[in-house]
């Protein structure tokens, strides 16, 4: 079964199932199969968020095994390196630069961001993209953009979907009124993934 | 025509297909956005019930109505709803009613892991599977069908991993049902006892007749044939791990999975060389298969606790699993990120007093139950919806001087209107004299801000009767209600002292809008001082997203801080204010 597996990872409220929806719509409109897992309830109040999608002609079902992950898609750095195993040998990581710390119950206990983050993403990944999808967005004046920018940086990458499929899928998924800042956050994002 | 749907979406479109009539539940996940897509429907009437066991009875009388019905919940909610659940199996149905129960394997957000597919043996209704989206819409449709043909409410079974799964359904046409109408039948519908024991006849012929139909039936239990000797039994999410896993096995799924097809079973058993049967949870499948006498392998090759994925079925039945982790992460420690209270909840304060006082705190369930967790870490006991009530009164009496005047059960409004108001009753009945608090934030939180009879308005946002929590108190006939402001904690420390020490039940009402609902800042944010900071930490221990360490002193995002004020509350140097404010 000819299947390709992306993970989506973040903190709850970065737009992980918002991403997770526009790819699978994409698959859709590019007459695949597709399935996609998340984990609601608990996750909301500030917990890592994930999404598994899966496109192909027929997917059976809807998790990614560990080492089954072509991609990982994470809106956080910590939570790139939490979801790494999910990677195949050959899978890329697609890594927003963007810190946001866990809840620290002490002072005294430090802040309790991974030291050295950067250097064992770098060290790990089978292969890594860094995408300045904050840098982006904010040029672009609106930071909610972060999950089209990296959909756009990863886009380039997915064979089975056309350039026309993910605008289908962002002109579905988003509301007239943000629809073409989502796309040109998109076209940013793809070139932005064409030359890393 | 195809549509991207999530599978509790794709119940609601297969409910609505069959023509349902009325759809009722208690919000819980994986379950709870069922009722909400359902509401979508403007043809439907659709309602949130305080408790499941209320909304499974309303859902009977529209049932009796000769209407088809549909009821909600996750899986601990059938145990609230089981004993209407448990009769309704023996009158069985004038229109088809279907009973969802969303379990949760792996317990994502639970507080157990049961395997509600022994509810529909237990009590003998039929029970169907879906495996997927579009069989979620499929069999939902179908469901009210079999309800009807059998005489019996159907149980359909979903899990985590098919509730929350989004993917591709098919979309039929919905059937036009003309409503039955009541009619009188004492000997089905009153269950005096010599009515019951006939119907526990008809009961038994139900199941043999049901069983006989799912020996029979392709579409509910397909057998896919594969070119190995190997076969494979299963039924639910588990089917698609098994189709990965040994793409050339013969494959019987199971999607109706009570009363089972027995005879199916033995004749595909009878066609394979090496049989085996994955399922998730409990041996259900398994339990009977091998008491058909049938060889089969299973639960020893499987974890019995969690769920299932592709690599744990690999494992199951090749071994090891396909995929290699080549990614070793065993070096390297990575901090959790608990699930927390949101910035500016009222919820906060209230437990940040809790472990200030030392209290003895009998929790319950919602967004409160967190703060059991670090830093709050102010609850020591949390089993079910509405237990905080009766725990706190059995610990106030047994507990001993020790206990005695510190105890409290901590309830939210939604679970006190669930189940924690008998709780109240039997405080006032039997004289107790401990002391509930109810964090009245007028939403059920947790779920996604669904509607309880405390907000006024129902599932569409339509105005409701809006049950003001002080007066019902005080028309059980509590006399020490207080109402009081989770944000001002020397007013609410005070108010705690007086009740705890009060020989009486006293009911202390934390009155404060849920933030996240109703998006009520209470001001603006917060600084903090750093030439006054002592560093102490206790602003860190509120436990709040806002205000984290940044260079060895406590720094407050202005973009997440509603200035509530907790922090500052708690802050002895007073270095935490709002700019321009004096603390």
């Amino acid at each position: 079964m000819d299947i390709t597996n992306i993970m989506l990872s973040g903190v709850g409220g970065q737009g992980i199932l918002t991403s997770g929806r526009v790819l699978a719509l994409a698959a859709l409109d590019a007459g695949l199969d597709v399935k996609m897992s998340e984990v609601h309830g608990m996750s909301q109040r500030g917990g890592n968020v994930d999404a598994h999608v899966r496109i192909g002609r027929e997917v059976p079902s809807s998790l990614i095994p560990k080492g089954g992950a072509h991609f990982l898609v994470s809106f956080e750095k910590m939570e790139a390196l939490r979801y790494l195993d999910f990677l195949r040998p050959d899978g890329v990581a697609f890594v927003a630069r963007h810190e946001i710390a866990p809840l620290s119950p002490s002072l005294k206990e430090g802040a309790g961001y991974v030291a050295g983050v950067d250097v064992a993403l770098a060290r790990k990944a089978p292969s890594l993209v860094w995408v300045d999808a904050f840098g982006i967005a904010q040029a672009l004046g609106d930071l909610r953009m972060v999950n089209v920018v990296l959909l756009g940086a990863l886009s380039n990458r997915i064979g089975e979907l056309a350039p026309e499929n993910w605008e289908a899928a962002l002109r579905d998924r988003f509301s007239a009124k943000v629809r073409e800042a989502c796309l040109e956050a998109f076209r940013k994002g793809a070139a932005h993934g064409r030359a890393a | 025509m195809k549509k991207l749907m999530l599978g509790n979406e794709a119940v609601a479109r297969g409910a609505w297909e069959a023509g349902v009539a009325f759809g009722s539940g208690y919000p819980g996940t994986p379950s709870t956005e069922i009722l909400e897509h359902l509401a979508k429907y403007p043809e439907v009437a659709v309602q949130w019930a305080p408790n499941e066991k209320v909304g499974l009875e309303v859902a009977l009388g529209a049932m009796l109505a000769g209407a088809r019905a549909l009821v909600t919940m996750k899986h601990v909610g059938l145990n609230v709803a089981a004993d209407p659940f448990f009769s309704a199996a023996y009158t069985g149905v004038n229109g088809g009613l279907v009973v969802v129960s969303a379990d949760d394997p792996g317990m994502h957000s639970s507080q157990d892991e049961q395997d509600n597919r022994y509810y529909a043996k237990m009590a003998k209704v039929l029970m169907v599977e879906p495996a997927d989206v579009e069989e979620a819409r499929w069999m939902t449709r179908e469901a009210f069908a079999l309800s009807e043909r059998f005489d019996s409410p159907v149980l359909l079974r979903m899990t985590t991993r098919v509730s929350h799964q989004t993917g591709v359904a098919g979309l039929g046409e919905p059937l036009s049902v003309a409503a039955k109408g009541f009619r009188k039948d004492i000997a089905k519908y009153v269950l005096l006892p010599s009515h019951a024991r006939d119907r526990r006849h008809k009961i038994e012929k139900r199941l043999r007749d049901a069983a006989a139909f799912g020996d029979s039936s392709d579409l509910w239990n397909p057998v896919r044939r594969g070119a190995s000797r190997v076969g494979v039994v299963t039924s639910g999410v588990a089917y698609g791990y098994v189709r990965e896993a040994l793409p050339d096995a013969s494959i019987l799924k199971i999607g109706l999975s009570w009363p089972l097809p027995m005879e199916r079973i033995k004749a595909f058993a009878a066609t394979v060389e090496e049989l085996y049967v994955v399922e998730e949870l409990e041996p259900f499948l398994e339990e009977a298969m091998r008491a058909a006498g049938l060889a089969v392998k299973g639960s020893e090759l499987r974890p019995y606790t969690g769920e299932l994925d592709l690599s744990t079925v690999e494992r199951m039945l090749l071994g090891a699993p396909h995929h290699a982790v080549s990614v070793d992460l065993s070096d390297t420690a990575i901090p959790a990120r608990p699930p927390t209270l949101c910035p500016g909840c009222g919820h906060r304060g209230m437990f940040t007093l809790f472990r200030e006082m030392g209290l003895r705190v009998m929790g319950d369930i919602g967004c409160y139950t967190l703060g059991a967790l670090r830093p709050l870490a102010a609850m020591d006991a949390c089993l079910c919806m509405g237990a905080s009530v009766g725990m706190a009164e059995g610990l106030q009496k047994f507990g001993g001087p020790k206990e005695k005047g510190r105890t409290v059960g901590v309830i939210g409004d939604s679970t006190f209107f669930h189940t924690g108001l008998p709780g109240l009753l039997d405080m006032l009945a039997n004289g107790s004299d401990a002391t509930l608090v109810i964090l009245d934030n007028a939403v059920t939180a947790m779920t996604g801000g669904q509607p309880n009879p405390g907000t006024g308005r129902d599932i569409r946002g339509g105005a409701t009767v809006r049950l003001d929590l002080g007066a019902l108190c005080r028309g059980l006939g509590v006399t020490r209600v207080r109402e009081v402001d989770p944000y001002d904690m020397a007013a609410v420390r005070k108010v705690l002292e007086e009740e705890l020490a009060a020989p009486e039940v006293s009911v202390v009402i934390a009155k404060a809008p849920c933030v996240l609902e109703y998006r009520v800042a209470a001001g603006r944010p917060v600084e903090v001082d750093v030439e006054t900071c002592t560093r102490c930490g206790a602003c860190i221990r509120v436990g709040c997203m806002a205000i984290h360490e940044q260079g060895g002193y406590p720094n407050v995002d202005a973009g997440l801080c509603t200035g509530c004020s907790v922090c500052a509350q708690v802050c002895d140097a007073g270095s935490i204010a709002v700019p321009g404010e004096k603390n």
